[in-house]
Parts: structure tokens; C-alpha cells; sequence
């Protein structure tokens, strides 16, 4: 996918555009603001990462005027500030997700990853399928091999935002802000546990592990490949 | 010297204050003295004229009783003495019969002006006489007058007062503003000179008070108030500083260590990786504790109120120690929750959040296994919040509770366990943030934690 990096600092810009390269992206530079917007607007891209402070055109106001001339792409921000209120004014500005510097590349990239594929709100499905196991997300149920299983309402968001995100990494931060809407990092396993009563929740009656670790970044919910017959 | 001191004199508000009460003064008393110039004036004119007319037709009267010889005996008693009027008496043809006026052959009866020569002694101009002319009939006319000079005389008098009164009031205004001012130049000069003894560094300086209890004694005050303030802000400064130069610089030099270490005896692949985990480990923690502290700078720097919305503290209380059960089973402890429902606060929900499970957290990382865990949310929408968070473990030192919110401390039996002592200070921040006051207890077992929250002000609807 086609990423646009608009960010000063060289460190951080060689950086994330080397890691993304890894992974295959086709990664855009612009060092200030201006030329930040400009690329943009000639359109194509993915998903934009935009430092919140920029020389000539500060982040928030270039992404204002992105927004107005009709730029949809999804747009995570950087930033040094981790102020309360300062993650609100950035999502308010026109921005999906906000990341705090310094942050591990393999957070950066798994949000990425979840802003490039994010759905349309209009076509949400009202049914998540992954393998054998089913969400319905009116009747607030879930079956696992047509076998309902038992859910708390905190798991059941869990394994909604597993659902929704199948097939990619989510990270343990992603996870506490969408699932228990902490902004911090708590000094116990919350995640953790949480995760593990899901996976044994899941499993109670066999069937192969859903809910995979992904070491040094976070958890993927897989869907299996339907055996051949 | 006087050449420096007086225009600032003149520049104080003081004097100008001064100055400016002469001037109103001495102008509205400018007006009272013209305005009883001109009444005294007319009112002496009329009196005289009342009087003149009274003597003229008491005069007639003899005249027409006893005869011509009598009058002039009468006038010429009349005439003597001071503060007497002026009279004449003359015939038909402007013959000189009595009195101190001449005579006139042109004179008829009426108000008229008579000029009566004076004595060369008495400076030899003659006395403007204004006089009443009367026909007392068989020839015989009749003057009665007096001196213009006394209506003068008089109006003069009053104008001199009035000169001399202005003017020493303005004198004495003028130099009672003047010393009034140098009085208050010399409280203003002690409230300067403090001030600079401040800016030249010393903190502990304070405007001296009078005990007076005036304007300038309060305003001593507010300023002594205010640096004291001050210098509780630069103290709690330094202490953060120098804290954190402190409490940083161990883990610093064990990431230090462990590069320099993987730097000489690493071997292999492995060897460098496991190192490189544990800097990296290292760095994570010192960034989380710069983070922590960024946090709790940003929370007690943040305006009380701004941006506060009603937060439902049961939906927050649940959330909490419904993310925290889990935990809690898994490290054997029991976390039980008592909420009180619909209980809104005004305040940040993010921070309130934050608060509630820094409390949490802590009372799961420094108890035993088997320690029960009460979370508790009583109160309600009108009357404030009370939120507690106790245990039953081991508890904390009565001597250490004062301590346990100030930045980078921790308890005796907490300094082996992770940790960096930094969140009681949030919870602190925040809770002064909230304007809510914050007490730790011992219970003898255990702690308790309670946060006591005021009533959500419902502001009144934007008309």
C-alpha cells in the first residue's frame, strides 16, 4: 500500500519509512508541511502519518485543510505531546488514530495496517464471521462451531475488535484504548488476562486456536484456512 | 536632590490627588465669594436707600410740625457723629442753609449723585455722595445722602477674605499633598526595594506590614501571600529537579552498564540480542517514568475545569474494577466493588479513569496473596462523591503516609518491586485538579485510599 510519512524529524522519518519499506509499502516523504500538503492532495495514498508539529504548516491545520478539499484517506498522528486533550483535538481535526512518541515500530505498523482497511462506516456488517466463529452483533451472541458461547460484555468487546481487525496484528495499546478506553498504560497484565479467559472461553469446546501472540507486538485473531477436501 | 525628588512628587497619585482637591476647593470657594460679593453689595445698597428714605420722610415730618429753623436745628444734630448720613438744606434759589453737602441750584426732587469737596488732609478728593432730593414745599428742598465710598469699602473687605482664604487654602492643600505624597512614596520606595531584593534573588524577602490594616497594608499582604506561593512553587521545583535527577540516574547507569557490559564480553548473536532486551527494557521503563511525569506536570498545570464535562463515576468505578477483576483472581487476591449508581461528577473522565486505577493497581502490587480488595462509590449527584479504595494487607507506616504522594517515593517494603513511585502523585494531581481531597489512612490492617469529589455544578443553561 501507498503510505504518505509527513514528518521533520529525520531520525523518526528514515526510521518509519525503512521499517515500512520492509514490509513492502510504498513510502512518500514530505519534511514540512507545505509539501506535506501538496503531495497529499494530489491523492492516492493509503493511509497519511502526520506529525503533529511541523515547520510552516502545523498537523492539525494541514489536516483541517486536507479534510475540507476532500482528502478521505485515514490519517494517524504523531506526536511528542501526550497531553490530555491533545489526542481529542487531533481525532476532532480529522484525524483516526493518535500515536505518542517515542512508540515501538510494530505499533506503528499494526495501526497502520488497521486504518488502511478500516470499512466504510456506512456498510459495517452486522455479522462477523472468522473460521467457525460467528459474532452477531445485534443479539449481542456468539457461536463458535454453531455452539453459543458464554461472554462477558468486556469480552465480548474484545473478541468484536479482534473480529473486526482478522488477520492483523493488534497491539496490547490498541486493545486498552478501543476495548477499555484507557489512555495509559496500566502496570498489570489487564490484556493479558483478559485474553487468555477469552481464549479458554473459545476453546472450551475444541476447535483450533483462534487468538494468536505475536511476540513484541501485540495479538492476531487468524482465520483458518477451510480444510480441502 | 529637591530636583529629583519634586517632579516625582508631582507624578505621585497622591499629590495629584492633592492638587486636584486645592483646585476644586479653591474654585467653588472662587464662586461662593463672588456670588456673596454681589448679594452683600445689593443688599447694602438697598438698606442704605431703606434707610435714606426713612430719614427724608422723618425730616418732612418736622419740617411740617415746627418749621424751617427747627429742621436745620435737627439736621445739624443728625449730621454729627460717625456712620452719619450726609444732609442739605437749601432754598429755592440754591442758597446754602444746612448741612454738610452744598448746595446746587440745579437739583429736583429724585435720587441723585452730589460731589461734596473734602478737606485737603483727607487727600483732597471729593466724596461721591448718592442722595434723595425732596421738595418739603415753601421753597425749601431737602438732601439726604451718604458716602458711595462705604459700599466699596465693604465689598472690598469681603473680596479680601476671600482672597486670602482661597489662597491659604490652596498653600496649605499644595504642601499637605506634598507630605502626604512623600509618605506614600516612601511605602511604595519599601515595596520597590523588596521587590528587588526578589529579582536580585532572594526569595525570603517580604514587604513590611504596618498592622494598619489600610489599602496599602492589604495590598502588602496580597503580595506576601502571593510569594509565599511562590516560593512554595520554586521549592516543590527544585525538590521535582532534583528528584528526578536523582531517581532517573540509577536506571540510566544500569542501561549504561548493560551496553557497556554487551559492548566487551558479548559473544555471539544471542548474547547481544538478550543484552539489547534488557537496554531496551531499560529505556522502556525510563520512558514510561519521563511519561508518568510529563502527566502529572501537564494534570497540575491544566486550568481546573477547562474542558470538564459530567462523568458518570459509577459507569468509571465499574469500568475499572471490572478490568482489574481478572488480575486480581489471577494473583489470588479478591476485588469486591460497591457502587452507588447514577453518580455524576464533573470533572475528566480519561484522568478520573487513570486515578481510580493507579489506586487499584497499587492495592493489587503491594498486598499478599489472599488480600481483599474493597472498591467503593458512595454519594451521589448533589452531594459530591466518595470513592475508597481499601485493602487488608500489611498496610503502610503511619510515618510514611505523608510521603506517599510525593513524586518518586515509595514505601519501604515497595522499594523491591517495580515500580517508580509516581503514581500517587498523579492521583494527587488529579484530585487537586478536581478541587477533591485525597486521604490515606492506615486501618490497622491495610490502607485506605478515599477520594471525596464535589457535587457536579450544573451550570446554568446558555440563554
Amino acid at each position: 500500500m501507498k503510505v504518505l510519512l509527513i514528518e521533520d524529524d529525520q531520525e523518526t522519518c528514515a526510521y518509519v519509512a525503512r521499517g515500512l519499506r520492509e514490509q513492502g509499502h510504498v513510502v512518500d516523504l514530505a519534511a514540512t508541511g507545505r509539501d506535506g500538503l501538496f503531495l497529499a492532495a494530489d491523492g492516492g495514498h493509503d493511509v497519511l502519518i502526520v506529525d503533529r508539529m511541523l515547520p510552516g504548516l502545523d498537523g492539525i491545520s494541514l489536516v483541517k485543510t486536507l479534510r475540507q478539499t476532500g482528502v478521505k484517506a485515514p490519517v494517524l498522528f504523531l506526536t511528542a505531546l501526550g497531553g490530555v486533550g491533545d489526542r481529542v483535538r487531533g481525532l476532532e481535526a480529522g484525524g483516526d488514530d493518535y500515536l505518542v512518541k517515542p512508540f515501538a515500530f510494530a505499533e506503528l505498523l499494526a495501526r497502520v495496517n488497521a486504518l488502511a482497511r478500516r470499512p466504510p462506516l456506512t456498510d459495517r456488517p452486522t455479522v462477523l464471521r472468522a473460521g467457525d466463529l460467528e459474532m452477531d452483533l445485534l443479539q449481542r451472541t456468539v457461536c463458535r462451531g454453531g455452539k453459543p458461547v458464554e461472554l462477558q460484555a468486556r469480552e465480548f468487546q474484545l473478541l468484536e475488535f479482534l473480529m473486526r481487525n482478522a488477520d492483523r496484528v493488534v497491539t496490547r495499546t490498541m486493545l486498552l484504548e478501543s476495548v477499555w478506553d484507557f489512555h495509559f498504560e496500566p502496570k498489570t497484565n489487564i490484556v493479558e488476562t483478559h485474553i487468555s479467559r477469552l481464549r479458554s472461553k473459545l476453546s472450551q469446546r475444541g476447535g483450533a486456536e483462534l487468538i494468536y501472540t505475536v511476540r513484541g507486538a501485540g495479538y492476531a485473531l487468524r482465520t483458518p484456512i477451510p480444510d480441502q477436501p | 536632590m529637591n530636583r529629583i525628588v519634586l517632579p516625582r512628587l508631582l507624578r505621585v497619585a497622591s499629590f495629584r490627588f492633592a492638587a486636584l482637591y486645592v483646585i476644586v476647593f479653591a474654585g467653588s470657594a472662587l464662586v461662593l465669594g463672588v456670588t456673596l460679593f454681589l448679594k452683600a453689595g445689593s443688599a447694602l445698597q438697598e438698606q442704605m436707600t431703606a434707610r435714606i428714605e426713612t430719614e427724608a420722610a422723618f425730616l418732612r415730618e418736622e419740617f411740617q410740625a415746627d418749621g424751617l429753623a427747627h429742621l436745620i436745628d435737627v439736621v445739624r444734630a443728625r449730621g454729627q457723629g460717625a456712620g452719619a448720613l450726609d444732609y442739605l438744606i437749601e432754598d429755592q434759589v440754591g442758597g446754602h442753609l444746612a448741612g454738610e453737602m452744598p448746595a446746587r441750584a440745579d437739583l429736583k426732587p429724585g435720587w441723585t449723585t452730589i460731589d461734596v469737596p473734602q478737606a485737603s488732609e483727607d487727600g483732597g478728593r471729593p466724596e461721591r455722595v448718592r442722595a434723595l432730593v425732596s421738595d418739603l414745599g415753601g421753597g425749601v428742598l431737602l438732601a439726604v445722602g451718604t458716602d458711595l465710598r462705604q459700599v466699596g469699602d465693604l465689598k472690598k473687605a469681603i473680596a479680601t477674605a476671600f482672597l486670602w482664604t482661597v489662597g491659604l487654602a490652596a498653600v496649605l492643600g499644595i504642601i499637605g499633598g506634598a507630605l502626604l505624597s512623600r509618605a506614600f512614596l516612601r511605602r511604595v520606595d519599601t515595596i520597590a526595594r523588596t521587590a528587588e531584593a526578589i529579582i536580585g534573588g532572594d526569595l525570603g524577602y517580604r514587604v513590611p506590614m504596618r498592622g494598619t490594616g489600610d489599602d496599602l497594608d492589604r495590598l502588602a499582604g496580597t503580595l506576601n501571600r502571593m510569594l509565599d506561593r511562590i516560593a512554595i512553587l520554586m521549592d516543590s521545583l527544585r525538590q521535582v529537579s532534583t528528584d528526578v535527577a536523582h531517581d532517573l540516574r540509577t536506571p540510566l547507569s544500569r542501561l549504561y552498564q548493560r551496553l557497556e557490559d554487551a559492548r566487551a564480553h558479548a559473544r555471539s548473536m544471542a548474547d547481544y540480542e538478550v543484552s539489547v532486551d534488557a537496554a531496551l527494557g531499560e529505556a522502556q521503563g525510563l520512558l514510561e517514568t519521563f511519561s508518568a511525569l510529563l502527566r502529572i506536570a501537564q494534570v497540575e498545570g491544566a486550568s481546573p475545569r477547562a474542558g470538564f464535562i459530567d462523568v458518570d463515576l459509577s459507569a468509571v468505578t465499574e469500568a475499572v474494577s471490572d478490568a482489574y477483576r481478572l488480575d486480581a483472581e489471577e494473583a489470588d487476591h479478591q476485588l469486591i466493588a460497591t457502587i452507588a449508581e447514577g453518580v455524576i461528577v464533573s470533572g475528566d473522565q480519561e484522568l478520573l479513569t487513570q486515578a481510580l486505577a493507579n489506586l487499584v493497581e497499587n492495592a493489587l502490587r503491594h498486598t499478599p496473596p489472599g488480600t481483599q480488595i474493597s472498591v467503593r462509590l458512595e454519594g451521589n449527584s448533589e452531594a459530591g462523591a466518595l470513592l475508597l479504595v481499601e485493602d487488608d494487607g500489611p498496610g503502610v507506616a503511619e510515618a510514611d503516609l505523608p510521603r506517599l504522594t510525593d513524586r518518586f517515593y515509595r514505601g519501604e517494603r515497595s522499594r523491591t518491586t517495580p515500580g517508580n513511585g509516581l503514581g500517587l502523585s498523579l492521583v494527587s494531581a488529579v484530585a487537586e485538579l478536581h478541587g477533591a481531597e485525597l486521604s490515606l489512612t492506615a486501618m490497622k490492617p491495610g490502607l485506605r485510599v478515599s477520594l471525596a469529589l464535589p457535587a457536579a455544578k450544573r451550570r446554568p443553561p446558555h440563554t
